[in-house]
């Protein structure tokens, strides 16, 4: 290939940063243009005091959305807003309802039908498109790259204000890394265990810096569902920016979504987006591969979703471990985890279960948990909270609620929930889980709580066991 | 936001690995609305490293030692600030006191809320990082310079580390320029390329 060729090849990313972008900081940052903008209730409050304060409007307010996910209860929604016990909690949902409509934003509020967690819903609603740039405050927005999306968590504070305000962002274009997947992985073998076995290959800093582009034959055989999972986790190994070439699976998935464009508008469209995935050549910074067929479920075991392993693997040992700072923090990790090295992850009890968040919380997970638990029993307790309310629906709708709810499971509303805990869904001090969420840090779950995750299929059998469990022996 | 140009203070040292976004500021104190003057992250800044289950400061955590009181410079380990993209973070830092951040990597979102609240973040490579730390806990209570200008970082014992920043960011935090004033200079582009976006993505252009 010539130095010409190369130039002419481009990445997706490539594309839709030169597409978006108004004006170009001689080797610095460009300026782009934000073509939606969504926020929740989590710290936004701080953007709109700031734009109150300095008698600021939104300049496009029409492209920004508001969902509230974070801060909503996942029990007696019924009762409405009003009830939310915890003061606290009760005035952040209230904040964005009260700034929304102040700001003149639509509000996706907690009696909308359409009601989720933002990264559920936005594929969902068909407000996610491919080549679109997307921002959130939110640090898995990237979730939405799934759909050949570049789709970016911004703070939510002062970058939220400036989004708000001009309806642009400014950007450093970040280096290019590109994960190759290819086998056919065996069987309860998920993106979630994929997604974890790159993480704990390339650890949490492994992709600072870099936009991820997901490829190779096991990403192209995956569904939607699935490819929400993998990119939703970019964050987990450092990367702002994870993407998947949009293809006919997703062209199936997004038509006649209600905010995807209709008749002619979709003939016009769909022609673009066939242009988007990267050009044969086109230059990557990095490079990984990754061969899905030798892999296992996978569990975390310590503070960082980085410390995963196949569920038939053992707690590792620190002392095995010659570089001084690694070796800290895993004693650092097993202390706080209350674990000690060699002990088979498969015999670490667990005292509650959660299936919900934006990582593993639609339908086809829910699926995936219900086949394990039906006609079993839970050991401990258990909770199920849907991605979103369309996903509870049409849960209810193939009876998957009835699986749940005669295992011993809760069957919730939709919120982001236990996995962060903003809404009050908290562990105590010194219980354990096993959980579908993104994260594992200390404290995430409340302070001295401590956190497994892993697929939702391998949530559902530690739900009837009570400890951690390779799902295939089940 | 406050200038920065450079800084000559006490720094402290924070040699743990990995310190997210969470664990800099917990969740629980993002329902506070943050009002100069009146309510801040002051407190929440790492608060469960700082503050036992009673919340009674642990005295085997090196902030809560006489010498480091006051530090408006912090050497972090590896990843500080990776996770949630929580812009409160940067506030905690900034609350606490901090104002510049020296370590061998930090979480990418959280840099980019740094720069825009005017914390100055040095990535300097682990060895020297170690030997600052090394410096930090021989002498507690040292002095540490992190010079903008220059893009350098000035050890207690006289050692001298460059640090690289993007250029408009470095221009921005030497002015404390707030991005907004400076991307609606550019309103007569961004409207050329509202227009000519309009007639590109017609499909998208209801909304603009």
């Amino acid at each position: 290939m010539n130095a010409a060729a190369a130039r002419e090849s481009r990445t997706m990313l490539d594309k839709i940063w030169a597409e978006h972008t108004i004006v170009s900081q001689p080797g610095g940052e460009d300026l782009l243009y934000v073509d939606l903008n969504l926020v929740h209730e989590g710290g936004t409050f701080m953007a709109f005091d700031a734009m109150r304060a300095e008698g600021r409007r939104l300049r496009k307010p029409k492209l920004t959305l508001a969902v509230t996910d974070h801060y909503l209860p996942s029990l007696n929604r019924s009762s409405g807003v009003a009830a939310i016990p915890n003061p606290a909690i009760r005035n952040v949902v209230e904040w964005l309802a009260e700034n929304t409509r102040e700001f003149g934003i639509e509000h996706i509020g907690p009696d909308d039908p359409r009601q989720g967690i933002t990264h559920v819903i936005a594929p969902e609603l068909g407000l996610t498109q491919p080549g679109m740039l997307i921002t959130c405050p939110d640090s898995h927005t990237a979730t939405q790259g799934a759909l050949g999306t570049l789709a970016m968590p911004i703070g939510h504070s002062n970058q939220l204000r400036h989004v708000f305000s001009t309806q642009t962002l400014w950007q450093r274009k970040p280096r290019q890394m590109r994960i190759t997947i290819d086998g056919s992985p065996g069987p309860h073998v998920t993106a979630k265990d994929i997604v974890l076995a790159i993480i704990s290959r390339i650890g949490i800093g492994g992709a600072s810096g870099h936009a991820v582009e997901y490829c190779g034959a096991t990403i192209g055989g995956m569904s939607i569902e699935a490819r929400l999972t993998i990119c939703n986790m970019s964050i987990e190994a450092g990367a702002r920016i994870g993407m998947i070439a949009p293809d006919d699976t997703t062209y199936a998935y997004m038509h006649g979504r209600q905010y995807m464009p209709q008749g002619a508008d979709w003939d016009r469209a769909l022609q673009y987006w066939r242009t988007l995935p990267s050009d044969d050549n086109a230059h990557y910074d990095r490079e990984l591969a990754l061969d899905a067929a030798v892999l296992a479920p996978m569990v975390s075991w310590g503070t960082s979703p980085e410390d995963s392993l196949p569920i038939t693997e053992r707690v590792p040992d620190p002392a095995a471990v010659a570089d001084p700072e690694r070796r800290g923090r895993i004693e650092r990790a097993l202390k706080y985890m209350q674990l000690a090295p060699g002990t088979p992850l498969s015999s670490i009890a667990v005292n509650r279960v959660f299936i919900g968040s934006c990582t593993n919380a639609r339908i086809e997970d829910l699926r995936v948990a219900a086949q394990v638990v039906k006609g079993r029993r839970v050991a401990v307790p258990s909770m199920v909270v849907p991605g979103s309310t369309a996903v509870k629906k049409q849960a209810e709708a193939e009876g998957l609620d009835r699986v749940f709810l005669s295992a011993g499971f809760e069957w919730r509303d939709s919120s982001c929930s236990m996995c962060g805990g903003s809404n009050g869904d908290l562990l105590g001090r010194g219980q354990r889980s096993a959980s579908t969420t993104n994260r594992n840090f200390e404290g995430r779950q409340g302070p001295g709580a401590m956190t497994h995750i892993m697929s939702p299929a391998m949530a559902a059998a530690a739900a009837v066991t009570g400890h951690l469990t390779d799902v295939r022996t089940l | 936001m406050k200038p920065f140009i450079t800084l000559t203070a006490v720094a402290a040292p924070l040699d743990i690995a990995k310190i997210d976004t969470g664990v800099i500021l917990p969740g629980r104190f993002m329902r506070i609305r943050r009002i100069p003057g009146v309510a801040d992250y002051a407190d929440a800044f790492v608060h469960d490293l700082r503050f036992d289950e009673k919340d009674q400061p642990r005295a085997d955590f090196l902030l809560n030692q006489p010498a480091y009181r006051g530090a408006a410079i912090l050497v972090t380990g590896m990843d500080f600030g990776c996770g949630s993209s929580r812009e409160g973070a940067a506030y905690a830092v900034l609350d606490f006191g901090v104002r510049a951040l020296i370590g061998p990597s930090f979480g990418d979102v959280f840099v980019g809320n740094c720069l825009q609240n005017g914390i100055v973040p040095a990535v300097l490579p682990i060895a020297a990082v170690r030997d600052l730390w090394r410096q930090l806990k021989e002498h507690p209570g040292a002095q540490i310079t992190v010079d903008l200008v220059k893009q350098a970082v000035i050890a207690p014992d006289g050692t001298r580390h460059e640090f690289a920043i993007d250029a408009t960011r470095k221009e921005r935090l030497l002015k404390g320029l707030d991005d907004v004033g400076v991307t609606l200079e550019h309103l007569p582009q961004i409207e050329a390329f509202e227009a000519a976006y309009r007639q590109r993505m017609p499909w998208r252009a209801s909304r603009i």
